[in-house]
């Protein structure tokens, strides 16, 4: 697992990112400045784990380590709170996945580093009532 | 012969459950075409985790949803009890941890074959029971494997259990009432070191390993607490098949009726630790305060882990986030062989 992977587990483990303290802005990845008050005041925040899709793609050009997840269907998420998550969407057919479907978030293997290295593990969404 | 039954100083509850059982549905008769030409499995199907799913996912997926409905956040111990780890040397159990949150706590993996999850639960109803802890989670997960054409690949499944043990008495769904283990060393399954598939002794399987075994650890904690088969609503035996469950529950003096809630085998076939595990979360699922519950485990090699279960009135309340059992299970697609051997990377 790359250094800057296991820095990062909580983010892709738990979807965590941050609030702003002086004005409950949320947002994810993580910030260090308020994009709305440009506080520095910020705390770690657990996103909701569901939301709505509000745009996708049905890709048939791998990335190189997911030929074998071909085609991948990619989502542009609004998670309860308001906050935009991309997200690799699975267990879904490819009919019930669209515009409004509500999604939850479930942990899925992402990567491994071939059979010998480290397993990458985040997060993805399924479709749970399209 | 004695085998003490284990009884906890202080009462210890089970304050939270949850199961996964992974989408995918390959069909027995699909595996027949291919070995043998015509006919199906003893079991219709069997559950498969997709290509993106290992023990460690499964994991994850069914302790949230056990943690979200015991609503406690004090975990002091997390077992992962398996035979499918991801890592052959790296715990699945600090994954675990680190996706749930919990990091002040006792981790590891267990292995007994089938019955590592239950394994788990004896250990934990311990440390709960002694003070040393108030509060972990146990669960029994597996991809189990089966070598193809071997007649284990119609029965080995995937999924997951996972159960929240407390001494917290307020959102009590069951009281552990007792519990038994009962081993020997029994060479009916195993797998060596850098194997990929298991083997077995076929039907010596049967009757020196699960009948002894399971027949053993039942009849102790039965004679120990003083209760017969009439006593129990329900009972729960591990299920390698559909037909081992009900014979040996019959031997027992229990009846078809009394098993049927958590017999999944023919549906989802047999998810090896999770077996058993995932038969009482389906019994939860129905079960009402006052009713009991047998539970007994088997592993290969050889043991058997008996409970009794006295459910209470936590089980009215699972909580808003609770999907039960029979929903997931019936949210599923079905697969080819084909699609089976690429997800799961059994073709080398």
């Amino acid at each position: 697992m790359s250094v800057s992977y296991w820095r990062l587990r909580d983010r892709y483990y738990r979807i965590i990112g941050s609030i702003c303290d002086s004005c409950t802005y949320e947002s994810f990845p993580k910030f260090n400045t308020c994009p709305k008050c440009k506080s520095h005041d910020i705390s770690d925040k657990e996103m909701p784990n569901t939301g709505k899709i509000i745009s996708y793609t049905l890709s048939y050009e791998s990335m190189p380590g997911f030929e074998h997840e071909l085609p991948m269907s990619i989502g542009l998420i609004k998670l309860d709170n308001g906050v935009n998550i991309v997200s690799q969407l699975v267990d879904s057919e490819v009919e019930d996945i669209k515009i409004n479907a509500t999604v939850k978030a479930v942990f899925r293997k992402i990567n491994a580093d071939g059979n010998s290295g480290q397993i990458y593990y985040g997060y993805k969404f399924k479709v749970i009532n399209a | 012969m004695i085998i003490p039954t284990m009884k906890s100083s202080t009462p210890v509850y089970i304050s939270g459950y949850g199961g996964y059982v992974p989408k995918l549905r390959l069909p027995t008769s699909d595996i027949a075409k291919l070995w043998k030409g015509s006919g199906s499995g003893p079991n219709e199907a069997k559950s498969v985790a997709n290509i993106d799913e290992d023990t460690t996912t499964m994991a994850v997926e069914s302790a949230r949803n056990a943690l979200s409905m015991s609503g406690l956040c004090d975990i002091g111990a997390i077992f992962v009890g398996t035979e499918s780890k991801p890592y052959a040397v790296k715990p699945t159990s600090t994954i675990v941890a680190q996706a749930l949150g919990v990091h002040k706590t006792l981790a590891a993996d267990f292995e007994f074959a089938c019955k590592a999850g239950t394994e788990a639960m004896q250990v934990i109803t311990g440390l709960v029971g002694s003070g040393m802890i108030s509060s972990g989670i146990a669960l029994g997960v597996d991809t189990a494997q089966g070598r193809p054409g071997d007649n284990l690949e119609y029965t080995a499944g995937s999924a997951a259990a996972a159960f929240v043990l407390t001494n917290n008495s307020k959102r009590s769904i069951a009281k552990i009432e007792a519990s038994t283990s009962y081993v020997t060393d029994t060479s009916d399954f195993w797998r060596r070191q850098t194997e990929s598939f298991p083997r077995h002794l076929s039907r010596f399987t049967g009757e020196p390993a699960y009948f002894h075994h399971v027949e053993s650890s039942v009849k102790q904690l039965l004679s120990e607490i003083n209760l017969k088969p009439s006593d129990f609503k329900y009972a729960v035996f591990h299920q390698p098949n559909p037909k081992f469950p009900i014979q040996v529950a019959k031997r027992l003096g229990f009846t078809t009726e009394q098993i049927q809630p958590g017999l999944l085998n023919p549906i989802i076939g047999n998810p090896y630790s999770a077996s058993s595990p995932l038969g009482l979360v389906s019994t939860f699922d129905v079960a009402k305060p006052g009713d009991r519950i047998l539970l007994a485990s088997f592993g290969s090699g050889a043991g058997s882990d008996s409970f009794s279960l006295l459910v209470e009135d936590g089980i009215m309340d699972k909580g808003p986030n609770y999907i039960p059992l029979t929903d997931i299970i019936n949210d599923n697609k079905e697969i080819d062989y084909a699609t089976y051997t690429k997800l799961r990377g059994i073709l080398k």
